[in-house]
């Protein structure tokens, strides 16, 4: 079973203005902030005029961006406590958006990927969205055996708070699930366990 | 879903679990109808498709094979079913055009090639399926969901060998909408669902490099309906264990440490894979069948001696990176050092057993 070098990692996007876009809304968390604000920035009146900015003040690395982010005249800012709740505050807002609308999502990987399984489930087409990465690369985890999820995982080796097994974090994302694949890291002989080296965060 | 009948050709009490204490073996027949996967001393993965047109009188003379071994894994898959719900079986809720085209290829399928075992009777959208085998006898309007017990696909693929993974063709690429997976090797459905052509072969060593994986797709975009291509592949486990998922690999993982030199002719399998890959005409989607075999490098000596040779000499030389990739790192060795004492070294044909000249089982 191959668990590094695996080729399914998402490749992320740099939040620029979509000229196509009737309507804009951004999601950001954290450190996602700082490209928030260089987009906010390349906008022109109009298009900061059409955009609503969601923002999460929870960080892995307490970064937090909202005094600059409250300089811009938008259409409108709502700020979250905690990432969960700016995913459902992007939910809320697309379930009445209209045609034309573009999303800009930037932060960690788990905040990007937990805010596409929303845009997907209204149907946005990857031409309507963007993604930038910011901050940590702490992964989010998937435990194949008990399906529990883990945020910000750093290290490769791990023991899953679900089910208590010893995980190994495979280089594996799902979209869909919106995490890396966690599987028993000493499935073949227990007490057997490889290298716990600290991930690409 | 009726009683299985006892039947003397199909084997009704076999199994592939450990709590079933895997009560499975080949009839010399069954082995020697088997897709051998070698057709070279040394291997290294390709593309190998080929026209899915019928070829010889083993398991390539139908559209989709059913063999001895049909009853005891539909009985396989109910069981794995029951026990893991939402693990084995899932579809994204757009996929249900795909899946009755599916139902419609394999019920078709089936029906013109085994018409001993399976008839399928249309008036207009009202059909009406027989399964002599599971003993099932059911009509139904096509198109109508409400008139099955569950989805089509399904349904469907409770009746049928093999795996089925559905691919849905978005934005240039193939995309997983649908699999029935009770017998996977070494992956999950529920993490690899909605991924992507080349996301879901991430995992696989050398494809990318080789560019593989860009020449499959693009063949694969050009397939129409009616015109299926097939290749095979292959990979070893410990035991005949047909559901090796990730899901569950904690059970089945610490085998491989068991194989040894002197058990290694009874304990490892190899696990052959025929994939035939079919457009599907309404939905536009391509399904994905994998119709997995297992024989025992025993039965393989036994039963088919050449082909025993051929497989010593291609895992003997097998690339590192794929012996760890299929997961038999542990036991490699052992299975080349048991299958040598069955190798005499003689000249060995070329090309797939079902071609012209191809290799064949040998010893009779």
């Amino acid at each position: 079973m191959l668990i590094t070098g695996i080729k399914s990692r998402p490749v992320y996007d740099e939040l620029t203005p979509m000229t196509s876009g009737l309507g804009h809304v951004t999601a950001a968390q954290g450190s996602g902030g700082k490209p928030l604000v260089r987009l906010l920035g390349e906008m022109n009146p109009d298009q900061l005029a059409a955009t609503t900015v969601l923002y999460s003040t929870e960080s892995f690395t307490g970064q937090n961006y909202l005094a600059d982010i409250q300089k811009f005249k938008v259409c409108g800012l709502i700020v979250f406590p905690a990432n969960a709740d700016a995913v459902r505050g992007l939910d809320a807002f697309l379930a009445t958006a209209k045609m034309g609308t573009r999303l800009y999502i930037s932060g960690s990987e788990g905040f990007i990927g937990t805010s596409m399984q929303v845009a997907t489930s209204y149907g946005m087409n990857r031409d309507e969205v963007l993604r930038e990465h910011a901050g940590s690369f702490s992964r989010r985890v998937w435990c194949a055996h008990c399906s529990h999820y883990s945020e910000n995982v750093t290290r490769r080796v791990f023991a899953c708070p679900g089910c208590e097994l010893n995980l190994i974090v495979r280089d594996h994302y799902s979209g869909r699930l919106a995490a890396f694949q966690g599987v028993k890291a000493d499935s073949e002989v227990p007490g057997e366990l490889p290298e716990n080296e600290e991930l690409d965060t | 879903m009726t009683a299985i009948p006892e039947s003397a050709a199909f084997k009704t009490d076999e199994t592939y679990t450990p709590e079933g204490e895997y009560q499975f073996r080949n009839s010399p027949e069954g082995v020697r109808r088997l897709p051998f996967p070698f057709p070279d001393d040394d291997y290294m993965y390709s593309m190998n498709l080929e026209p899915h047109v019928p070829a010889g009188d083993g398991a390539l003379r139908a559209a989709f094979d059913v063999d001895e071994h049909y009853v005891s894994e539909c009985g396989h898959r109910d069981q794995m079913l029951r026990e893991m719900p939402g693990v084995h079986y899932l579809a994204l809720p757009h996929m249900l055009e795909a899946q009755w085209d599916l139902l419609e290829l394999i019920f078709e399928s089936y029906a013109r090639d085994f018409p001993e075992h399976f008839t399928l009777t249309k008036n207009g959208n009202e059909w009406r399926w027989q399964n002599r085998l599971l003993g099932i006898d059911d009509s139904f309007t096509f198109g109508d969901p409400a008139t099955l017990p569950m989805d089509p696909m399904e349904y469907a693929t409770r009746q049928a060998q093999g795996e089925f993974v559905v691919l849905e063709e978005k934005d240039n690429t193939l995309v997983i909408g649908a699999g029935m997976t009770t017998q996977r090797a070494d992956y999950s459905l529920q993490f690899n669902l909605g991924m992507s052509f080349f996301e879901f072969h991430g995992p696989v060593p050398k494809l990318h490099e080789m560019g593989i994986l860009d020449r499959a797709l693009k063949f694969l975009l050009r397939m129409k309906p009616g015109h299926p291509v097939r290749r095979v592949n292959w990979s070893l486990t410990v035991h005949p264990r047909l559901e090796t998922s990730v899901e569950t690999l904690p059970e089945w993982a610490p085998d491989r440490v068991k194989v040894n030199r002197d058990n290694a002719g009874d304990m490892v399998y190899l696990r052959i894979e025929l994939q035939p890959l079919h457009r599907l005409p309404r939905s536009n989607a391509i399904v994905f069948p994998v119709r997995t075999y297992l024989v025992s490098l025993a039965e393989l000596v036994q039963y088919a001696p050449d082909w025993a040779k051929r497989i010593h000499r291609a895992l003997a030389s097998l690339d590192s990176e794929l012996v760890d990739y299929k997961g038999f790192h542990r036991y490699h060795d052992a299975a080349v050092e048991w299958l040598s004492r069955h190798d005499d070294g003689a000249p060995l044909a070329t090309g797939y057993p079902w071609a012209p000249e191809g290799i064949q089982p040998g010893g009779r």
